[in-house]
């Protein structure tokens, strides 16, 4: 839901809810003192009556109009009245429909005679007054909502016109690369501070960002050069002319793990710069052309190890992605498929739009397959294999939103790529 | 043949200059940007071996100062950053070459003799061992005028080991040359290579130049 909305119900509603309120305790009131008004009327006309017994010694003609009434009735001197105001339904004199009046009953003495006399004046003015009270009320009610939905919708919008800049900006905001934030100006305090903040927030991200950039290349830096120093003895070591059997097979051992050790850093090294997205210049890359090339320079392979290969490759699969990442996949998923493979065997690689398979013999897996995808899991401890290749695939799937799974059934590996 | 080593780690451009000295080759340290660029100021390399993060300067500053000045320097880059931004910017800045630490010094010293084959501008792109031709324009061996019918990664391997010849080099380094980083543990694979090579060879020339060297690699030598 948004704020805006949120906000307006809420508004709304109390707003509805107190005038109604307002609006009926006004009825009451109103009509409260109108009544009084009516009954203080109802006394000077009793008053009237009284003094006209006192001068004159009989009782004022009885009348009926329209909005006034007067008249007594003789009682039984045991009978009691008393002094009474009340609202009175009256018939009409042309017996359709009743009209509503106030009415005061009192006791009247002429003559050692005591009558029943009754003063009535229309109450319906009262009410019509009443009701008008009552549509002014919901006139009102009315005009206010539309004001407060007008106001809202155009008001509101602009007032958030820069929080949603800076969400904007917010959204586009990309550590790896150089584009900084550029927040509107605003007065607002609130939006004040969320800037500052975003600032300060950006800032050290993308401060962060370079540190640890600059720290995984001058950690790879650090190790990649003792290593070439190793490496280079060891080269220059199996030069010599009078080894012994032994010494020639610790040279051996110390080169292969040497190297080993300088793969393992390179793929985490790789790892680490997918991680930091540091691969964003991407272009339209064909699959069937890179998959054909690397297939073709993997040829020989296929022939050592006999390895039968059948490929069905569709024209031009073009994939938005980068280039080094996009070689990385497919020299991978190939060297994945030809290294734990077995004798004889085969590899069918299909390529149709979108969508890539490539499928292996290889051992029979004991594991679930999908632990490949995870750092240094293998199922051979051969030191042939990392446990990286995979990852690394998983990795830039991930960064391109490539759904990749892999499958074993049967003594058939497959992994495939849904680009 | 004169070569620059701009490295440094001591113990690196050590290994790296005895390496290359047996192969001919008269080598030259310099182990900061200063010393680099007094030497280069002063004499004529056919190659130069570049390191980009150097004491006192940058090496790619370095190679814009060969360029500035027309030198014709052969420059190889070697770069523990492995960076591709690196690599691009040192290409886009004429080098010749890049490698990224750590390497094979076999590798090395074929890469060092394929840039000095084509910065040498007599024409000379025939490489000779004992009775074999190597052109390295027309990608094609021949032995006594009689082209061998080599594939193209055997004749990588060959021209790898002429590069290479009378040293021991591993099965590791021979299968990154020939398939890249990423192959580097199918040391199995290269001995069917090896084999084909070396039956070619001793029908071709009636000897067989390639050496096992147990437990290590192999050597192409004559004796």
């Amino acid at each position: 839901m948004r704020l805006f909305v949120k906000y307006n119900l809420v508004n709304v509603a109390t707003t509805v809810i107190v005038l109604l309120l307002s609006g009926v305790v006004y009825y009451f009131f109103i009509e409260h003192a109108l009544i009084h008004q009516l009954d203080k009327s109802l006394v000077v006309e009793e008053k009237e009556i009284s003094d006209y017994v006192n001068e004159n010694n009989i009782l004022p003609e009885a009348s009926f109009t329209k909005d006034e009434q007067e008249f007594y009735s003789s009682i039984n001197n045991d009978e009691k009245v008393t002094r009474n105001f009340s609202s009175v339904n009256v018939r009409k004199e042309n017996k359709q429909g009743q009209k509503l009046y106030r009415q005061l009953e009192f006791p009247v003495t002429v003559k050692g005679k005591i009558y029943h006399a009754y003063v009535r004046k229309s109450q319906e003015e009262t009410e019509d007054i009443v009701q008008l009270i009552l549509k002014i009320t919901l006139a009102i009610v009315l005009l206010l909502l539309i004001i407060l939905l007008i106001i809202n919708r155009f008001m509101l919008n602009k007032l958030w016109r820069p929080f949603n800049s800076t969400l904007n900006q917010m959204k586009r905001f990309n550590v790896s690369g150089s584009n900084d934030v550029y927040l509107q100006l605003t007065n607002i305090d609130e939006f004040k501070e969320l800037n500052s903040a975003v600032y300060a927030m950006t800032e050290k991200a993308s401060r962060d960002y370079n540190e640890i950039k600059s720290f995984t290349e001058n950690a790879s830096h650090e190790i990649q050069t003792p290593l070439a120093i190793i490496a280079s003895k060891v080269e220059l070591l199996s030069q010599s002319e009078t080894l012994k059997e032994a010494e020639m097979n610790a040279i051996q051992s110390i080169s292969e793990t040497t190297n080993r050790l300088s793969k393992l850093n390179q793929s985490l090294l790789l790892l680490a710069k997918i991680d930091n997205k540091q691969f964003n210049k991407a272009e339209e890359i064909s699959i069937s052309a890179l998959l054909i090339q690397h297939v073709n320079n993997y040829e020989e392979l296929f022939h050592a190890k006999e390895i039968n290969i059948t490929k069905n490759i569709a024209g031009e699969v073009l994939v938005i992605m980068n280039e080094t990442l996009a070689e990385t996949l497919i020299i991978n998923l190939l060297t994945n498929a030809i290294k734990h493979n077995t004798v004889k065997g085969f590899i069918n690689i299909e390529l149709a739009e979108k969508y890539l398979l490539i499928s292996n013999s290889g051992k029979v897996l004991n594991v679930n397959p999908v632990v490949y995808f995870e750092r240094f899991k293998k199922e051979s401890t051969a030191q042939d294999s990392m446990g990286l290749g995979l990852s690394i695939v998983k990795r830039i799937c991930e960064t391109y939103g490539f759904e990749v799974d892999y499958n074993y059934s049967d003594g058939v590996h497959s992994v495939g790529i849904n680009f | 043949m004169k070569i620059l080593i701009v490295e440094d780690e001591k113990e690196l451009s050590d290994g790296i200059a005895t390496y290359l000295k047996s192969e001919d080759y008269v080598c030259e340290t310099a182990s900061d940007f200063n010393k680099a660029l007094a030497k280069i100021d002063v004499f004529d390399y056919d190659c130069i071996l570049l390191d980009i993060t150097i004491p006192g300067g940058s090496g790619l500053d370095l190679l814009k100062e060969l360029k500035a000045n027309n030198k014709m320097d052969g420059v190889l880059i070697i770069s523990a950053r492995n960076s591709l931004d690196d690599k691009i910017t040192g290409l886009t800045l004429g080098a010749d070459d890049y490698l990224s630490k750590p390497f094979h010094l076999s590798e090395l010293s074929a890469r060092v003799a394929a840039i000095i084959r084509r910065k040498n501008f007599d024409g000379n792109n025939f490489l000779k061992f004992e009775n074999i031709t190597i052109d390295t324009v027309a990608r094609s061996a021949s032995v006594k005028n009689r082209v061998l019918e080599l594939t193209k990664k055997e004749y990588e391997l060959l021209l790898y080991f002429v590069s290479n010849k009378n040293r021991v080099i591993s099965k590791d380094a021979i299968a990154e040359h020939l398939w890249g980083d990423d192959m580097q543990g199918s040391n199995d694979f290269i001995y069917t290579h090896i084999k084909n090579l070396r039956r070619k060879l001793v029908e071709a020339a009636k000897a067989d130049y390639i050496k096992s060297v147990y437990g290590m690699g192999y050597k192409f030598s004559a004796q």
